[in-house]
């Protein structure tokens, strides 16, 4: 079976010695968060994940989830698990104290996160949900919903989805058929509640979802669904949509869970992977719905939901990342084969030498450690920011540290999980035909990786948002948040001597990605094609530079730390490493880039 | 005849404005009023009014108000009297009977009636006044609308129309088309068909105000104020009398009249007041919301009520890039509104050749320059198709046109050996002949392909040995691709034994240049792409220096705006050749930079040279720097060419021309002037007060802010143009060169380009329009 232990001490290093998340507790709300909480929370949190929830990861694999008599049953000890996880408090970490949270930094739902999807991606998509449910009605519901609702999430007594996708309309949103009337006068709702009017209007919403993570299961005794759909008068199109809340059972007025609410399963998917986490197919029948937030802007709470959700999926990535890295270091230190080619054996009190002594095995290896880590440092940089925007009392770096996070929003989440696939073929790689086979756990790891691509908007989409949204918005303002800090980094850098090996190539890369930047700004206006075709190398581009600055951080930081030890020499040489190694995939970018559109549109569509 | 001594009677609105525009092109003019006290009430009216009728405090001071009944006798001097009165036939003939008695003999008397015609207002009066009598009809404001019709009577003198129709050419700069004498001439019969169609149109297709005017705006080639926003615009209540005068006067059987219809909307509209922009509101509104900001309104056509005004979605908008046809032919509502109008309206502008007018050239120009239309009824024919335009006619059941059937086939316009012709009403194809001393660019560029070309300027030949530069980017933005034709430019002309003596930079664009590609700029310092912003100011430095010193002379000719780098490309020329309406300004402060490509040391030299000059500034190294700093940290525009003259903009042997027609040649016989014996301008070293200076123009910057009139960042961008233009480091008793003002211009501007408050103010420009007060 796989092992995993909590990457502690980088952890540590990104949090109090690149980041300053130290500073955190400084900003108002945040007085609890200092830096012995945050070491005791890392901690504790490794602990749990290591030796809750890893050990259900692969037997949640074999057995799945299973829909019978109408009702979802997750695997072995996922229910009590979850009770664990909610007693313990990890699930209002980082949630509002108003409702019962935490209110700790998100940047530690972050570091918490990244640990459960390394020891268990399934069982983190149902917290995972129901976090995401939660933001939704507190910055879009009414005082009702918010005072209804937001206890019994923040609890984990109940749980949370988001209903989006529909048979025809994955990707694009403006073809969702699934809408809602008005309650008539005299219809009582379901259980006659009268209570229940105090949460506003009331809708029936009527439509099938599919693909619902979380969408039913047997961990909580209720569960809130936040659904996309159409009021009677709504215009065609994405213009058209509505946010409403259904719960599964409807609530009495004193907290407790009630009658059926017309949402049933009609099926659960089998899925390549992350089959511990129930993906439902729900119907909707006449069941009883409220509006959240204001009619037909649906798209702009859901995008709430989404941006969060987001950035998640990036750091699900990282877990991933991290994990497989972990399995392969440990089988290429144990596994025994051939000898070095030079400097005679390593061992030569055994038959061969370990795996990691060959060159192409350090390769993988130093390849997997140089994304996972650099992941790390780009989802902390991003998870301080997103802390600052919430918290900071000056207006005006509350907005630039938002224009940050929504700018780092795709890389984040497209690049990470791009790498994480990576990594977690690597892992199958190093482990050889061991890593195919299930028992041995490695190969569970791509399987379940592989959604991250896919879900919470298609890496395809990241990029168009990056390059049709984020690029573009008040003439590269977002832009600005990246490439000043990053151009100043660099420009320090330079005239450290030790940190010019790293500056130079990075700052060559860096003017690749500046180059390019205008180029599609200029070819865009004229043409939505030529930023489209290009928008997945930008992204690419644009994350292997972000890497890059972030390496440069830590290899900064890493030069600071006395006395100097080996971790820090290890993240220096790992630093040069991505430098001349990784990095150096920019050029290939660039040049596609460069190219144009020409390339891909001058094809027709016949001769597919 | 000459036309030195100008008149006008009535200071209404009309009134005013036609004396005030006589009064910009230099003449004195008597402006009387009946109403005691109304014309000197409307020349103070008009010295503070925006959009200004005047160019200039000394136009103001051309004009002498007075009263009809006492100061009549004062149109004696009067070589054109022009009447402006109330449009009432009675009051009108009476006044001309005054007229006799008093005008100088031989002097013309127009009247800029918009309805009445000739024969009835010259009824009574002597032969002489009807020899010299025609009318000039103006359109509001008469400074910036371009239209003149003009209409002769059987016995007005030939040499009476002559000499009228040339001063409003080339002294008030009119686009003079001659009508015949029926009624609202052209542009009014024709423009006011359009509008009810449109009324019509959208009433009976179901458009909302936002709708219609989405449709008949841009995409059909007209200002965006649509029909809606162009009643509000000139008056809801004018509509009405307008209409009513010409149901008074067209057979009944005219399609005007058969189109024309009550709206007890409109009446009850304009009985409430809502009047339009002048009045309590129009089909639009600003509303004031509950916080105090303000909210755009539109009229709901079928309530009467307002709500929030709209973006409206339809798909014709976009189809209707494809071209006009494209958009006429959609068939979602916008589509269907659009092939009505046009189908209307165009076959109507059809059916008025030769009846209005003998030739289509002239109703086309009648439409563009008095109703801002892109293109002409008969240039919109040709987009769609004359004979796509006579089918749909049938299609309605109506009768084409015999101008339209005779064009079966062809084009009105067309370009036979690099000449435009346009196809006569007999059916024959004659040229369009421009008036002597007109050169357009347009008619150039029809005779051939540029002697060069990039993706942002051409360069063309205009004959006798000039060169036009033109920009061609969009808004005429100033970007690396101008800088590199422009060294391309003087290398072409500067070589031996070419055949190219002088080179005119001009182009025909509504605005010869509002300066840099601000977008390029403000993504590549949001991507810290510094490097290339210093390249691109230090090229321009180079480019321009080199334009000065090029071995051949270089006449500026702008038209509209020029500011920012637009300004600094003229300042860098040996000669301005001015449109009247240029709005010429250094406004880099607004965007929290200052100008680098030479801008502030062209500046600062062109004030030196002039100190101690009688009637200019005082001598010494102070008050070319105060002069220069005041036009430049205030981002002074001069709302004229005359205004520019006053700011140093244009020095005293720059030249202004009335006319927008004839701006070309007078830049290009500008140049010749300069060809003989041409020696490019000497460097110009200067003596600088240095940091004393700068500490001087810092006392003053915070007397403004002890005012409470600057922001902070003002304070910031107001110190770093100090340091330029006192020269940096320097002591009087010291002499800084042209190269250490470029340096010191660079490094400023590549300082303040690094500051977030300078990208703010950038950014806010790019999104608004506006400057940010930050």
């Amino acid at each position: 079976m796989p092992s995993y232990q909590a990457p502690l001490t980088d952890l540590r290093f990104l949090l109090h010695d690149v980041f300053d998340a130290d500073t955190l507790a400084e900003l108002p709300g945040y007085a609890e968060a200092t830096p012995d909480l945050i070491d005791q929370i890392l901690e504790e949190a490794g602990k749990f994940v290591e030796t809750v929830l890893a050990p259900l990861n692969q037997p949640g694999d074999q057995h799945g989830c299973t829909l019978a008599n109408g009702t979802v049953t997750t695997p072995p000890g996922f229910a009590d698990a979850w009770r664990a996880y909610v007693e313990a408090g990890w699930h209002g970490l980082a949630a509002e104290p108003a409702y019962g949270g935490q209110g700790l930094p998100h940047v530690l739902q972050f570091v918490l996160e990244e640990m459960v999807s390394s020891a268990n991606l399934s069982f983190g998509t149902y917290p995972g949900l129901t976090i995401g449910a939660t933001n939704a009605i507190l910055q879009h519901g009414t005082e009702a919903l918010k005072q209804r609702y937001l206890p019994k999430l923040v609890e984990g007594r109940w749980s949370g989805t988001m209903c989006l996708t529909e048979p025809q309309c994955g990707t694009d949103l403006g073809l969702t058929r699934a809408r809602v009337e008005p309650v008539p006068d005299g219809d009582p709702g379901a259980d006659g509640d009268d209570l229940l009017d105090a949460d506003g209007p009331r809708y029936r919403l009527t439509g099938t979802k599919i693909f619902i993570t979380a969408g039913d299961h047997d961990l909580t005794e209720n569960i809130v669904h936040l659904v996309l759909a159409r009021l009677p008068d709504a215009p065609a199109g994405i213009r058209g949509i509505s946010l409403f809340l259904v719960p599964k059972r409807l609530p009495h007025a004193d907290g407790s869970a009630g009658a059926p609410n017309g949402v049933t399963t009609g099926s659960i998917e089998h899925k390549m992977g992350i089959a511990g986490s129930s993906t439902c197919v729900l119907n909707f029948d006449g069941s009883i719905a409220w509006l959240v937030g204001t009619p037909h802007k649906g798209m702009r709470a859901m995008f709430t939901m989404m941006n969060a959700a987001r950035l998640a999926v990036g750091v699900q990535g990282l877990g991933i990342a991290e994990i497989a890295t972990q399995n392969a270091v440990a089988y290429a230190r144990e596994r025994l084969q051939g000898r070095r080619l030079k400097g005679g054996p390593a061992t030569p009190d055994k038959p061969a030498d370990p795996l990691l002594v060959h060159p192409d095995v350090r390769r993988m290896l130093m390849t997997m450690k140089a994304w996972t880590e650099g992941a790390r440092a780009l989802i902390i940089w991003i998870g301080v920011a997103l802390d600052r925007e919430a918290k900071h009392p000056d207006p005006a770096v509350r907005r630039e540290a938002g224009e940050f996070v929504a700018l780092m929003t795709p890389v984040a989440k497209a690049f990470i999980t791009d790498q994480g696939v990576e990594v977690a073929n690597l892992a199958i790689q190093v482990w050889g035909g061991h890593g195919y086979i299930r028992e041995n756990g490695i190969e569970q790891f791509a399987r379940d990786a592989r959604i991250t691509q896919i879900y919470e908007g298609a890496n395809g989409i990241q990029a168009l948002d990056l390059v049709g949204r984020k690029l573009g918005q008040d003439t590269g303002r977002l832009l600005r948040r990246f490439f000043h800090p990053a151009a100043a980094e660099l420009a320090a850098a330079a005239a450290d001597p030790a940190l010019a090996d790293l500056a130079k190539p990075l700052a060559k890369m860096f003017g690749r990605l500046q180059q390019v930047t205008l180029l599609i700004a200029t070819r865009g206006l004229a043409d939505p094609n030529e930023a489209a075709a290009v928008a997945h190398d930008y992204l690419r581009l644009f994350g292997l530079v972000a890497l890059g600055v972030a390496w440069l951080k830590m290899a900064a930081a890493a030069g600071r730390r006395t006395p100097p030890d080996g971790f820090a020499a290890a993240k220096r040489a790992l630093a040069q490493f991505y430098m001349d190694k990784l990095l150096p995939q920019g050029y290939g970018h660039a040049a596609a880039i460069a190219a144009g559109a020409k390339g891909v549109m001058a094809f027709d569509d016949e001769m597919f | 005849m000459e036309i030195e001594h100008a008149a006008v009677l009535g200071a209404g609105t009309m009134g005013s404005g036609i004396a005030a525009h006589l009064a910009n092109a230099g003449l004195p003019v008597v402006l009387l009023d009946i109403v005691p006290g109304a014309a000197k009430a409307a020349v103070e009216r008009m010295r503070k009014a925006d959009p200004p009728p005047l160019m200039s405090p000394e136009a103001a001071k051309r004009i002498t108000a007075g009263d009809l009944p006492t100061d009549l006798p004062r149109v004696g001097d009067a070589d054109w009297l022009v009447e402006a009165v109330i449009e009432r036939l009675d009051a009108k003939q009476a006044l001309y009977a005054k007229l006799e008695t008093v005008r100088k003999p031989g002097s013309v008397v127009s009247s800029n009636t918009s309805t009445i015609p000739l024969a009835h207002l010259i009824d009574g009066r002597s032969a002489a006044f009807a020899a010299d009598f025609l009318i000039t009809h103006f359109f509001n404001p008469p400074r910036f609308m371009r239209l003149l019709e003009v209409v002769a009577g059987p016995s007005t003198r030939a040499d009476a129309l002559a000499a009228v129709s040339d001063f409003a050419d080339r002294r008030l700069g009119k686009g003079v088309v001659r009508c015949k004498d029926t009624p609202g001439f052209i542009a009014n019969r024709i423009g006011t068909f359009w509008i009810q169609s449109a009324i019509n149109a959208a009433l009976d297709l179901g458009l909302t105000v936002e709708e219609a005017d989405a449709i008949a705006g841009r995409p059909m080639g007209i200002p965006k104020t649509g029909v809606f926003g162009l009643l509000d615009l000139v008056g809801l209540d004018v509509m009405p009398h307008v209409t009513a005068s010409m149901l008074a006067t067209l057979p009944a059987d005219d399609p005007y009249c058969v189109q024309s219809r009550d709206w007890p909307l409109l009446t009850r509209l304009i009985a409430d007041g809502y009047t339009g922009r002048k009045g309590k509101g129009g089909f639009y509104r600003l509303a004031k919301r509950d916080d105090g900001s303000k909210v755009k309104e539109a009229l709901n056509l079928t309530t009467g009520s307002y709500s929030p005004a709209e973006r409206p979605r339809m798909e014709a908008v976009e189809a209707g890039k494809a071209g006009l046809r494209a958009l006429a032919e959609h068939p979602d509502k916008g589509g269907r509104f659009a092939r009505r109008v046009l189908v209307s309206t165009l076959g109507y502008a059809a059916a008025l050749v030769p009846e209005i007018c003998d030739d289509i050239a002239g109703v086309d120009q009648a439409m563009r320059l008095g109703y801002n239309w892109r293109d002409g009824p008969f240039e919109m024919i040709d987009r769609v198709g004359a004979d796509w335009l006579a089918e749909q006619i049938c299609a309605d059941g109506g009768t084409v046109p015999p101008v339209l059937e005779r064009a079966a086939g062809r084009r009105f316009y067309e370009v036979a050996d690099g000449a435009l012709m346009a196809l006569a009403p007999d059916g024959a194809r004659a040229p369009v002949v421009r008036p002597a001393g007109v050169l357009l660019l347009s008619d150039v560029k029809r005779r051939g392909p540029p002697v060069k070309r990039n993706g942002s300027a051409s360069l063309w030949d205009i004959g006798d040995g000039v060169l036009c530069f033109e920009f061609t980017s969009k808004m005429n933005a100033l970007d690396l691709e101008i800088l590199t034709l422009f060294r391309e430019t003087i290398e072409l002309i500067g070589a031996p034994d070419n055949a190219w003596r002088a080179l005119v930079v001009y182009n025909e664009g509504d605005n010869f240049s509002v300066g840099a590609n601000l977008g390029l700029a403000l993504f590549a310092a949001n991507v810290a792409a510094w490097d290339q912003i210093e390249t691109l100011v230090a090229e321009g430095q180079t480019v321009f220096q080199a334009l000065r010193r090029a071995p051949f002379p270089v006449v500026g000719a702008p038209s509209g705006m020029a500011l920012g780098g637009g300004c600094e490309i003229l300042l860098h020329c040996d000669a301005i050749q001015a449109h009247a309406e240029s709005y010429i300004g250094l406004v880099e402060a607004g965007v929290g930079v200052v100008p680098a490509w030479g801008g502030c040391r062209s500046l600062l030299a062109r004030h030196a040279a002039t100190a101690g000059t009688p009637g200019g500034i005082p001598f010494g190294p102070m008050p070319p720097v105060a002069k220069a700093f005041e036009t430049i940290s205030l981002a002074k525009v001069g709302k004229s060419a005359a205004e520019a003259r006053a700011l140093g903009f244009l020095r005293a042997g720059d030249g202004i021309t009335m006319n927008r027609d004839r701006l070309l040649a007078d830049a290009k016989a500008r140049a010749l002037e300069m060809v003989a014996g041409y020696r490019p301008p000497e460097p110009v070293t200067l003596t600088l007060p240095g940091p004393s200076g700068r500490t001087a123009l810092g006392l003053f910057v915070e007397s403004f802010r002890l005012q409470g009139k600057t922001m902070p960042h003002d304070l910031v961008v107001a110190d770093a143009l100090a340091e330029v233009l006192t020269g940096g480091a320097t002591d009087p008793t010291e002499t800084v060169d042209e190269d250490a003002l470029l340096a010191l211009e660079r490094q400023a501007f590549m300082r303040l380009i690094r500051t977030g408050a300078t990208l703010d103010r950038v950014e806010h420009m790019l999104n608004t329009g506006k400057p940010l007060r930050n």
